[in-house]
């Protein structure tokens, strides 16, 4: 078996006063999609933010292709190929979807145009708003862009939080099969409170419930599992 | 065989195709056709003064908008490398015997070496803290500089400050052919001098906010959590920025100091230049460089005929009291000018007109 791309050790995070994530441990082996999965306020987006950096680990050891990360900055994360997109549709709205773009490739050579061309036939409709201010897209188009920025650069993972948020049922479709590509291309770690979404699109997930791992399964057999899913998803 | 070109290779080549041929680049030739020849047409000295400070202005007022606009740095010692670039050229010709060429040379690099290096210091100490308290450190160097340039009497002449002489074609004293009617004379060559060093160095900045790094800059405005995420040591770029910005302030005054061929501490120093700066990049539009042009000229034209026409205009009612009283008060009028502007133009007279051009698009 293949060595995890990442794992978490007994991960503790507080923000201000609160004690958010209570000593998460995880590993997540290379390939697919895996799901992050649980209430409002489990602690998934946090999970995510701890691991790209933006939120400092207050214990326990967060290792990326087999090194430590806790004490890295995010930028130098980012570098060492992993890829974030915030639940907020997080494009910089100000800027053109042409300048999102290359602002993402970091250091545009010609493997990073090639990979933008790629990208685009995956989300077409962004190619006819290349000059457009990313502010004026729709939301899924914002949706798309945010997510096919982070893929013109070579990341090895690809941390993804609620894509699907806020969403028309089409363009969470369309988003469902443009995520399907990627996780053949990138490891995606997903949090997505859209079952449906999440089961089309990965094979394994965990259940995070106040801050920790409750569950940690096929995504299949926790469909199955009907007490499970009442008593952490609510469903 | 041949590779069909990618999107960012066939834009860079629609770019290059177009980039002599915009609207754009044509009122760019026009503008300083116009500035160019405007000494020929108009000969007089109170608007070739209003030209050069225009210019001059416009400079520091883009580069400004560098930080403010394109980085969303709110720091207000940049008019401080504006008064130390003024200074270095300044010191130097008066304290040397036979003021030369290098002495000018010596004088652009004395003030980018104290102007990057004290940017440096301030990026260090101070760009970690908080936006507020950023400026608010910011403000009190700027007073510090001004304090020092009061007190050091002995160098810098105190309030009264110091009147220098140029070298060569420079020295207001030279005179030289006539051309279309209009004698070369000292003041001349520097009004020129000012307008290849202001085009040069507008165009640095414009080529600047244009680069990858510029890209940068506009992110970190928008939202620096999601830059540092996408890989960008936000830091190092603001460093850049600061630094790039106060040295093209601090050669933009040496420029102004070479204008006028005098300073003291209220000309290059004072809080009010840097809150005309301010008032500039907002009539201009912040994040447009372009409006700092359009702010300068505002602002630079109200100071200079806003009084003569308010006094033109209260000479019609001589006996009228209350108009003659108004009419002296001038900064009254430009306070109404500058809220119609913010009013009509809120988000700057280019940033407005762009806005107004995108939604027709």
């Amino acid at each position: 078996m293949s060595d995890p791309i990442l794992s978490l050790k007994n991960v503790h995070t507080h923000i201000e006063q609160h004690h958010i994530l209570q000593g998460v441990s995880f590993d997540i082996n290379p390939g697919g999609a895996t799901i992050l999965l649980g209430r409002n306020g489990a602690g998934k987006s946090t999970t995510l933010k701890t691991v790209m950096g933006l939120l400092p680990a207050s214990n326990g050891s967060i290792l990326f292709k087999g090194r430590g990360i806790n004490k890295k900055k995010p930028y130098e994360i980012a570098r060492m190929g992993m890829g974030f997109v915030p639940e907020d549709k997080a494009i910089l709205a100000t800027l053109t979807v042409e300048e999102n773009f290359r602002l993402s490739m970091l250091n545009e050579n010609e493997k990073s145009h090639e990979n933008l061309e790629e990208v685009l036939d995956l989300f077409p409709a962004l190619k006819k708003f290349w000059k457009t201010q990313a502010g004026l897209l729709s939301g899924g188009q914002k949706q798309m862009l945010a997510i096919a920025r982070v893929l013109v650069c070579d990341h090895s993972l690809l941390l993804i939080d609620e894509p699907s948020k806020g969403l028309a049922p089409i363009v969470v479709e369309q988003l469902g099969e443009s995520l399907i590509k990627i996780k053949d291309k990138t490891k995606v770690i997903l949090v997505e409170q859209n079952f449906n979404l999440a089961r089309q699109v990965g094979l394994d997930c965990f259940i995070l419930d106040d801050g920790h791992v409750v569950y940690q399964g096929l995504m299949e057999e926790l469909a199955k599992d009907k007490a499970l899913m009442k008593n952490y998803l609510g469903i | 065989m041949t590779q069909t070109p990618t999107l960012v290779e066939k834009d860079r080549m629609d770019e290059r195709a177009k980039r002599f041929k915009s609207p754009t680049f044509n009122l760019q030739l026009a503008v300083i056709f116009i500035l160019a020849v405007a000494p020929f047409i108009i000969p007089s000295f109170t608007f070739m003064d209003v030209m050069a400070k225009i210019m001059i202005f416009a400079v520091v007022v883009a580069s400004f908008d560098l930080l403010l606009g394109y980085t969303g740095i709110l720091n207000f010692a940049h008019g401080m490398f504006f008064g130390v670039g003024a200074y270095s050229v300044a010191l130097i010709l008066y304290y040397s015997k036979s003021p030369g060429w290098h002495h000018i040379l010596l004088a652009a690099v004395i003030s980018l070496v104290i102007s990057i290096v004290l940017s440096l210091v301030i990026s260090f100490f101070s760009l970690r803290v908080k936006a507020i308290f950023f400026a608010m450190l910011t403000l009190a160097l700027a007073e510090f500089a001004h304090i020092l340039a009061v007190q050091w009497t002995s160098l810098t002449g105190g309030e009264d400050g110091i009147s220098f002489v140029l070298p060569g074609i420079f020295n207001f004293s030279w005179s030289g052919p006539t051309f279309f009617g209009t004698q070369m004379n000292g003041r001349l060559m520097v009004y020129y001098l000012i307008l290849v060093c202001a085009v040069f160095l507008f165009a640095g900045l414009v080529r600047f906010v244009r680069s990858p790094l510029g890209r940068v800059l506009k992110s970190i405005r928008e939202n620096e959590q999601r830059t540092v995420a996408l890989g960008f040591k936000t830091f190092g770029y603001q460093i850049y920025a600061i630094v790039f910005s106060a040295a093209i302030s601090s050669l933009s005054g040496i420029l102004f100091a070479m204008w006028i061929c005098y300073v003291n501490p209220d000309s290059v120093f004072h809080t009010a230049i840097m809150v005309n700066i301010l008032l500039m990049v907002l009539i201009g539009g912040m994040g447009t460089l372009y409006g700092a042009m359009i702010g300068a000229a505002f602002l630079i034209v109200t100071e200079t005929w806003l009084p003569s026409i308010l006094k033109a205009g209260a000479s019609f009612a001589p006996d009228v009291a209350i108009i003659q009283n108004l009419s002296d008060r001038w900064q009254l009028y430009f306070g109404i000018l500058f809220v119609l502007v913010v009013m009509f133009f809120p988000k700057g007279v280019i940033g407005t007109i762009r806005a107004m051009l995108g939604q027709k698009k």
